[in-house]
Protein backbone atom coordinates (compact mmCIF):
# COMPACT_ATOMS: atom_id res chain seq x y z
CA UNK A 1 0.00 0.00 0.00
CA UNK A 2 2.70 2.47 0.94
CA UNK A 3 4.60 2.01 -2.32
CA UNK A 4 1.43 2.65 -4.30
CA UNK A 5 0.67 5.68 -2.21
CA UNK A 6 4.08 7.19 -2.93
CA UNK A 7 3.76 6.45 -6.64
CA UNK A 8 0.38 8.19 -6.79
CA UNK A 9 1.71 11.14 -4.85
CA UNK A 10 4.76 11.50 -7.07
CA UNK A 11 2.53 11.19 -10.15
CA UNK A 12 0.61 14.23 -8.91
CA UNK A 13 3.78 16.14 -8.13
CA UNK A 14 5.47 15.37 -11.45
CA UNK A 15 2.32 16.19 -13.48
CA UNK A 16 1.87 19.46 -11.66
CA UNK A 17 5.54 20.18 -12.27
CA UNK A 18 5.05 19.66 -16.01
CA UNK A 19 2.30 22.29 -15.98
CA UNK A 20 4.78 24.93 -14.86
CA UNK A 21 6.93 24.37 -17.94
CA UNK A 22 4.09 25.14 -20.35
CA UNK A 23 4.76 28.52 -21.96
CA UNK A 24 2.18 31.16 -21.17
CA UNK A 25 1.43 31.79 -24.83
CA UNK A 26 0.30 28.18 -25.20
CA UNK A 27 -1.76 28.03 -22.05
CA UNK A 28 -5.08 27.93 -23.86
CA UNK A 29 -3.93 25.14 -26.14
CA UNK A 30 -2.88 23.24 -23.03
CA UNK A 31 -6.27 23.81 -21.39
CA UNK A 32 -8.18 22.60 -24.45
CA UNK A 33 -5.96 19.53 -24.89
CA UNK A 34 -6.29 18.75 -21.18
CA UNK A 35 -10.08 18.98 -21.20
CA UNK A 36 -10.53 17.09 -24.47
CA UNK A 37 -8.42 14.25 -23.15
CA UNK A 38 -10.38 14.22 -19.94
CA UNK A 39 -13.69 13.90 -21.79
CA UNK A 40 -12.28 10.96 -23.74
CA UNK A 41 -10.44 9.04 -21.03
CA UNK A 42 -13.15 9.43 -18.47
CA UNK A 43 -15.79 7.65 -20.47
CA UNK A 44 -13.47 5.09 -22.05
CA UNK A 45 -11.81 4.36 -18.72
CA UNK A 46 -15.20 3.67 -17.17
CA UNK A 47 -16.23 1.45 -20.07
CA UNK A 48 -13.01 -0.56 -19.81
CA UNK A 49 -13.58 -1.14 -16.10
CA UNK A 50 -17.29 -1.84 -16.54
CA UNK A 51 -16.53 -4.69 -18.93
CA UNK A 52 -13.84 -6.07 -16.64
CA UNK A 53 -10.89 -5.55 -18.95
CA UNK A 54 -8.70 -3.70 -16.46
CA UNK A 55 -8.78 -3.37 -12.70
CA UNK A 56 -7.29 -0.71 -10.45
CA UNK A 57 -6.99 -2.33 -6.99
CA UNK A 58 -5.37 0.69 -5.31
CA UNK A 59 -7.01 3.98 -6.29
CA UNK A 60 -8.38 7.28 -5.13
CA UNK A 61 -12.04 7.40 -4.01
CA UNK A 62 -12.08 3.58 -3.93
CA UNK A 63 -15.64 3.18 -2.64
CA UNK A 64 -17.36 5.13 -5.38
CA UNK A 65 -15.15 4.91 -8.43
CA UNK A 66 -13.44 1.82 -9.82
CA UNK A 67 -11.31 3.62 -12.38
CA UNK A 68 -8.03 5.37 -11.78
CA UNK A 69 -9.02 8.91 -10.88
CA UNK A 70 -5.38 9.98 -10.74
CA UNK A 71 -4.51 8.77 -14.18
CA UNK A 72 -7.70 9.56 -16.03
CA UNK A 73 -8.58 12.86 -14.44
CA UNK A 74 -5.17 14.39 -14.04
CA UNK A 75 -1.98 12.66 -15.16
CA UNK A 76 -3.04 11.59 -18.65
CA UNK A 77 -4.68 14.95 -19.49
CA UNK A 78 -1.53 16.75 -18.33
CA UNK A 79 0.63 14.53 -20.54
CA UNK A 80 -1.74 15.21 -23.41
CA UNK A 81 -1.49 18.94 -22.81
CA UNK A 82 2.31 18.65 -22.93
CA UNK A 83 2.06 16.49 -26.04
CA UNK A 84 0.12 19.17 -27.90
CA UNK A 85 2.08 22.13 -26.57
CA UNK A 86 5.39 20.74 -27.76
CA UNK A 87 4.02 19.04 -30.86
CA UNK A 88 6.62 19.25 -33.67
CA UNK A 89 4.57 21.17 -36.22
CA UNK A 90 6.27 21.47 -39.57
CA UNK A 91 8.53 18.45 -39.13
CA UNK A 92 8.46 15.45 -41.44
CA UNK A 93 5.73 12.82 -41.17
CA UNK A 94 8.29 10.31 -39.95
CA UNK A 95 9.43 12.62 -37.17
CA UNK A 96 5.88 13.28 -36.06
CA UNK A 97 5.09 9.58 -36.08
CA UNK A 98 8.16 9.05 -33.94
CA UNK A 99 6.88 11.73 -31.57
CA UNK A 100 3.60 9.83 -31.20
CA UNK A 101 5.35 6.49 -30.88
CA UNK A 102 7.74 7.87 -28.28
CA UNK A 103 4.94 9.09 -26.02
CA UNK A 104 2.95 5.87 -26.41
CA UNK A 105 5.95 3.62 -25.87
CA UNK A 106 7.21 5.36 -22.75
CA UNK A 107 3.73 5.43 -21.23
CA UNK A 108 3.10 1.77 -22.10
CA UNK A 109 6.41 0.73 -20.55
CA UNK A 110 5.58 2.61 -17.34
CA UNK A 111 2.17 0.97 -17.27
CA UNK A 112 3.65 -2.49 -17.77
CA UNK A 113 6.07 -1.92 -14.90
CA UNK A 114 3.22 -0.73 -12.68
CA UNK A 115 1.14 -3.72 -13.73
CA UNK A 116 3.89 -6.22 -12.92
CA UNK A 117 5.15 -4.76 -9.68
CA UNK A 118 2.36 -2.80 -8.01
CA UNK A 119 -1.36 -2.99 -7.25
CA UNK A 120 -2.14 0.22 -9.07
CA UNK A 121 -3.31 -1.56 -12.19
CA UNK A 122 -4.11 -5.16 -13.14
CA UNK A 123 -4.74 -6.39 -16.66
CA UNK A 124 -7.58 -8.90 -16.84
CA UNK A 125 -8.54 -9.12 -20.49
CA UNK A 126 -5.99 -6.64 -21.69
CA UNK A 127 -2.49 -6.51 -23.13
CA UNK A 128 0.28 -4.00 -23.53
CA UNK A 129 -0.28 -3.53 -27.26
CA UNK A 130 -3.91 -2.56 -26.59
CA UNK A 131 -2.61 0.13 -24.27
CA UNK A 132 -0.21 1.33 -26.96
CA UNK A 133 -2.89 1.44 -29.66
CA UNK A 134 -5.51 3.17 -27.52
CA UNK A 135 -2.97 5.73 -26.36
CA UNK A 136 -1.96 6.41 -29.95
CA UNK A 137 -5.56 6.78 -31.10
CA UNK A 138 -6.55 9.04 -28.24
CA UNK A 139 -3.53 11.30 -28.81
CA UNK A 140 -4.41 11.42 -32.49
CA UNK A 141 -8.09 12.25 -31.91
CA UNK A 142 -7.30 14.97 -29.38
CA UNK A 143 -4.64 16.45 -31.66
CA UNK A 144 -7.10 16.64 -34.56
CA UNK A 145 -9.72 18.22 -32.32
CA UNK A 146 -7.19 20.78 -31.07
CA UNK A 147 -6.33 21.73 -34.65
CA UNK A 148 -10.03 22.14 -35.37
CA UNK A 149 -10.58 24.16 -32.19
CA UNK A 150 -7.88 26.67 -33.02
CA UNK A 151 -8.49 26.68 -36.75
CA UNK A 152 -8.29 30.13 -38.27
CA UNK A 153 -6.36 31.45 -35.31
CA UNK A 154 -3.21 29.35 -35.26
CA UNK A 155 -1.38 26.99 -37.51
CA UNK B 1 -37.28 0.95 -12.92
CA UNK B 2 -38.24 1.10 -16.57
CA UNK B 3 -39.25 4.74 -16.15
CA UNK B 4 -35.77 5.48 -14.82
CA UNK B 5 -34.12 4.06 -17.90
CA UNK B 6 -36.51 5.89 -20.18
CA UNK B 7 -35.56 9.14 -18.43
CA UNK B 8 -31.86 8.31 -18.78
CA UNK B 9 -32.30 7.65 -22.49
CA UNK B 10 -34.28 10.88 -22.84
CA UNK B 11 -31.48 12.81 -21.12
CA UNK B 12 -28.93 11.46 -23.60
CA UNK B 13 -31.22 12.22 -26.50
CA UNK B 14 -32.22 15.71 -25.42
CA UNK B 15 -28.70 16.46 -24.22
CA UNK B 16 -27.11 15.69 -27.57
CA UNK B 17 -29.96 17.25 -29.55
CA UNK B 18 -29.96 20.31 -27.31
CA UNK B 19 -26.26 20.83 -27.85
CA UNK B 20 -26.62 20.88 -31.61
CA UNK B 21 -29.93 22.76 -31.78
CA UNK B 22 -29.58 25.39 -29.08
CA UNK B 23 -25.96 26.34 -29.65
CA UNK B 24 -25.45 28.37 -32.82
CA UNK B 25 -23.01 26.91 -35.31
CA UNK B 26 -20.57 29.78 -35.07
CA UNK B 27 -20.41 29.32 -31.31
CA UNK B 28 -19.74 25.61 -31.37
CA UNK B 29 -16.18 25.95 -30.09
CA UNK B 30 -17.35 28.04 -27.19
CA UNK B 31 -20.06 25.49 -26.53
CA UNK B 32 -17.57 22.65 -26.41
CA UNK B 33 -15.16 24.52 -24.16
CA UNK B 34 -17.86 25.46 -21.63
CA UNK B 35 -19.20 21.90 -21.79
CA UNK B 36 -15.78 20.49 -20.94
CA UNK B 37 -15.04 22.99 -18.19
CA UNK B 38 -18.34 22.33 -16.44
CA UNK B 39 -17.89 18.60 -16.82
CA UNK B 40 -14.45 18.68 -15.24
CA UNK B 41 -15.63 20.81 -12.31
CA UNK B 42 -18.82 18.88 -11.56
CA UNK B 43 -16.97 15.58 -11.73
CA UNK B 44 -14.30 16.85 -9.37
CA UNK B 45 -16.93 18.17 -6.93
CA UNK B 46 -19.10 15.08 -7.11
CA UNK B 47 -16.28 12.71 -6.18
CA UNK B 48 -16.14 13.90 -2.54
CA UNK B 49 -19.91 14.57 -2.47
CA UNK B 50 -20.72 11.00 -3.36
CA UNK B 51 -17.95 9.67 -1.14
CA UNK B 52 -19.31 11.48 1.92
CA UNK B 53 -22.91 10.51 1.17
CA UNK B 54 -24.23 13.92 0.31
CA UNK B 55 -26.08 12.23 -2.49
CA UNK B 56 -26.11 8.99 -4.44
CA UNK B 57 -27.37 7.61 -7.71
CA UNK B 58 -29.02 4.19 -7.33
CA UNK B 59 -29.91 3.76 -11.01
CA UNK B 60 -27.14 4.77 -13.39
CA UNK B 61 -25.16 3.91 -16.49
CA UNK B 62 -22.02 1.74 -16.08
CA UNK B 63 -22.99 0.84 -12.48
CA UNK B 64 -20.02 -1.46 -11.91
CA UNK B 65 -17.42 1.10 -12.89
CA UNK B 66 -18.68 4.07 -10.92
CA UNK B 67 -21.26 5.16 -8.36
CA UNK B 68 -21.46 8.57 -9.96
CA UNK B 69 -24.11 9.40 -12.48
CA UNK B 70 -22.56 9.68 -15.92
CA UNK B 71 -25.75 10.67 -17.69
CA UNK B 72 -26.27 13.73 -15.53
CA UNK B 73 -22.68 14.74 -14.79
CA UNK B 74 -20.96 13.75 -17.96
CA UNK B 75 -23.57 14.83 -20.42
CA UNK B 76 -26.80 16.49 -19.36
CA UNK B 77 -25.83 19.25 -16.96
CA UNK B 78 -22.68 20.17 -18.93
CA UNK B 79 -24.86 20.58 -22.03
CA UNK B 80 -27.29 22.76 -20.08
CA UNK B 81 -24.38 24.85 -18.85
CA UNK B 82 -22.95 25.30 -22.33
CA UNK B 83 -26.39 26.39 -23.58
CA UNK B 84 -26.50 28.85 -20.70
CA UNK B 85 -23.00 30.14 -21.34
CA UNK B 86 -23.20 30.52 -25.09
CA UNK B 87 -26.62 32.19 -25.12
CA UNK B 88 -26.10 34.63 -22.28
CA UNK B 89 -26.02 38.28 -23.22
CA UNK B 90 -22.60 39.61 -22.41
CA UNK B 91 -23.42 43.30 -22.64
CA UNK B 92 -26.60 43.30 -20.61
CA UNK B 93 -27.04 44.98 -17.24
CA UNK B 94 -25.88 43.33 -14.05
CA UNK B 95 -29.40 42.72 -12.61
CA UNK B 96 -30.40 41.04 -15.86
CA UNK B 97 -27.32 38.83 -15.74
CA UNK B 98 -28.00 37.87 -12.12
CA UNK B 99 -31.61 36.99 -12.92
CA UNK B 100 -30.49 34.96 -15.92
CA UNK B 101 -27.98 33.11 -13.77
CA UNK B 102 -30.45 32.48 -10.94
CA UNK B 103 -33.09 31.36 -13.41
CA UNK B 104 -30.81 28.67 -14.80
CA UNK B 105 -29.43 27.52 -11.47
CA UNK B 106 -32.92 27.38 -9.94
CA UNK B 107 -34.39 25.52 -12.91
CA UNK B 108 -31.68 22.89 -12.78
CA UNK B 109 -32.08 22.55 -9.02
CA UNK B 110 -35.82 22.10 -9.47
CA UNK B 111 -35.16 19.44 -12.10
CA UNK B 112 -32.68 17.78 -9.75
CA UNK B 113 -35.19 17.79 -6.86
CA UNK B 114 -37.89 16.30 -9.08
CA UNK B 115 -35.51 13.54 -10.17
CA UNK B 116 -34.71 12.88 -6.53
CA UNK B 117 -38.33 12.73 -5.45
CA UNK B 118 -39.95 10.78 -8.24
CA UNK B 119 -37.22 8.54 -9.66
CA UNK B 120 -34.35 6.36 -8.49
CA UNK B 121 -31.82 8.27 -10.53
CA UNK B 122 -30.78 10.46 -7.63
CA UNK B 123 -31.08 10.05 -3.89
CA UNK B 124 -30.18 12.87 -1.54
CA UNK B 125 -28.28 11.80 1.55
CA UNK B 126 -27.16 14.66 3.71
CA UNK B 127 -27.77 17.35 1.14
CA UNK B 128 -31.08 19.23 1.01
CA UNK B 129 -32.66 21.05 -1.91
CA UNK B 130 -31.23 24.33 -0.69
CA UNK B 131 -27.81 22.75 -0.40
CA UNK B 132 -28.15 21.50 -3.95
CA UNK B 133 -29.12 24.99 -5.09
CA UNK B 134 -25.92 26.42 -3.61
CA UNK B 135 -23.91 23.47 -4.94
CA UNK B 136 -25.12 23.92 -8.51
CA UNK B 137 -24.81 27.69 -8.22
CA UNK B 138 -21.21 27.29 -7.08
CA UNK B 139 -20.30 24.96 -9.94
CA UNK B 140 -21.96 27.34 -12.42
CA UNK B 141 -20.10 30.29 -10.98
CA UNK B 142 -16.68 28.63 -11.06
CA UNK B 143 -17.25 27.37 -14.60
CA UNK B 144 -18.29 30.84 -15.79
CA UNK B 145 -15.14 32.31 -14.25
CA UNK B 146 -12.90 29.80 -16.01
CA UNK B 147 -14.65 30.22 -19.38
CA UNK B 148 -14.51 34.01 -19.07
CA UNK B 149 -10.81 33.82 -18.31
CA UNK B 150 -10.28 31.64 -21.36
CA UNK B 151 -12.03 34.02 -23.74
CA UNK B 152 -10.72 37.19 -22.20
CA UNK B 153 -7.16 36.05 -22.77
CA UNK B 154 -8.07 35.27 -26.32
CA UNK B 155 -9.63 38.68 -26.84
CA UNK B 156 -6.46 40.38 -25.74
CA UNK B 157 -4.32 38.14 -27.87
CA UNK B 158 -6.30 38.55 -31.09
CA UNK B 159 -6.24 42.30 -30.60
CA UNK B 160 -2.43 42.17 -30.45
CA UNK B 161 -0.22 43.09 -33.35
CA UNK B 162 0.94 39.58 -34.19
CA UNK B 163 -2.04 37.45 -35.15
CA UNK B 164 0.12 34.49 -36.10
CA UNK B 165 2.07 34.46 -32.89
CA UNK B 166 0.91 31.59 -30.80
Amino acid sequence: MTTEFWILLSAYIISTGILFFIPKSKLRLAVVAFLLKQVLTFLLGLVVVEFGLIEYPVRLFPTINRTSFTFEFYVFPVICAAFNVWYPNGRSVLFRFGYYAGFCTVMSIIEIILEKHTDLIKYIHWDWYLTWITLFLSFFIVHLLCIWFFKGKTA
Amino acid sequence: MLTDYVILAAMWLFGIAGFFLLIPRNNRRKGILSFMVFQGIIWLCDMPSFKYDLLSAPVRVLPKATDLTITINYLFYPVLFSIYYVNRRVNSSIPYRIIYYLFWVSSITLFDVILERYTNLLEYGRITWSGMWIYIGFIFFVSVLICNWFYKEELIRTKGSEPNDH
